[in-house]
């Protein structure tokens, strides 16, 4: 489905058009592509799956910038890193919010960010 | 690099609707306060760093395997 992020991801400011990509064999994981530039995707994951405690405080301005009036149609995925040589790890303190109704979405800075870490481990499977 | 010389109490206005207020200054730190439209980003430098290179890390170009993961919940987005 089309995502639009009109602040972009921080470091890809310049692109604005995304696809966000579900495949139900990599459920609960989902991609987000750069329109214009497929080779750009990054691997998200919904925090509830990973880390059931995950509350960022997302600051009223970014609420407000994606027009979120109602918490509910607010949508948290986090960016995934896959590590060459280590497990994977996840980005507590950068998570994306997606507005569900308009499909526009923020990578936000949480107000309570120092709590969390950008290589949180992966609950990996075995 | 603008280089402004500024006292407590005294502003910087950028493009006419940014304000920058130096309110306090504490040994070598200073707090500065920001008013600003809610479309523009204010964020601490090395936070912002450090997200954005950890996002650079995460790209690939390619879709390639995804972990095996000990889901704590299934976890419903309502994105289908």
């Amino acid at each position: 489905m089309p995502l639009t992020m009109p602040s972009g991801l921080l470091g890809f400011e310049r692109f604005k058009q995304w696809r966000l990509i579900s495949d139900p064999n990599q459920a609960p994981f989902f991609w987000l592509q750069v329109v214009e530039d497929p080779s750009l995707t990054f691997l998200l994951v919904p925090p509830a799956t990973i880390a059931p405690t995950y509350k960022p405080d997302v600051p009223a301005e970014d609420a407000a910038a994606l027009g979120l009036a109602d918490p509910a149609d607010a949508v948290l995925l986090n960016i995934v890193t896959l590590n060459a040589n280590a497990p994977a790890t996840v980005n507590l303190k950068g998570p994306i919010v997606i507005n569900r109704r308009t499909l526009a979405g923020k990578q936000v800075i949480p107000l309570n960010a120092a709590e969390y870490s950008v290589r949180h481990p992966l609950p990996a499977a075995g | 690099m603008l280089i402004l010389a500024r006292k407590v109490g005294e502003n910087v206005v950028v493009d006419g609707r940014i304000v920058v207020k130096v309110l306090r200054l504490d040994g070598d730190g200073v707090k500065l306060g920001i008013e600003a439209p809610a479309e523009v980003s204010i964020h601490r430098q090395e936070v912002y760093d450090e997200i954005q290179r950890t996002n650079q890390q995460a790209v690939v170009s390619e879709r390639p395997r995804v972990p095996k993961l000990n889901a704590v919940t299934s976890g419903t987005t309502g994105l289908s």
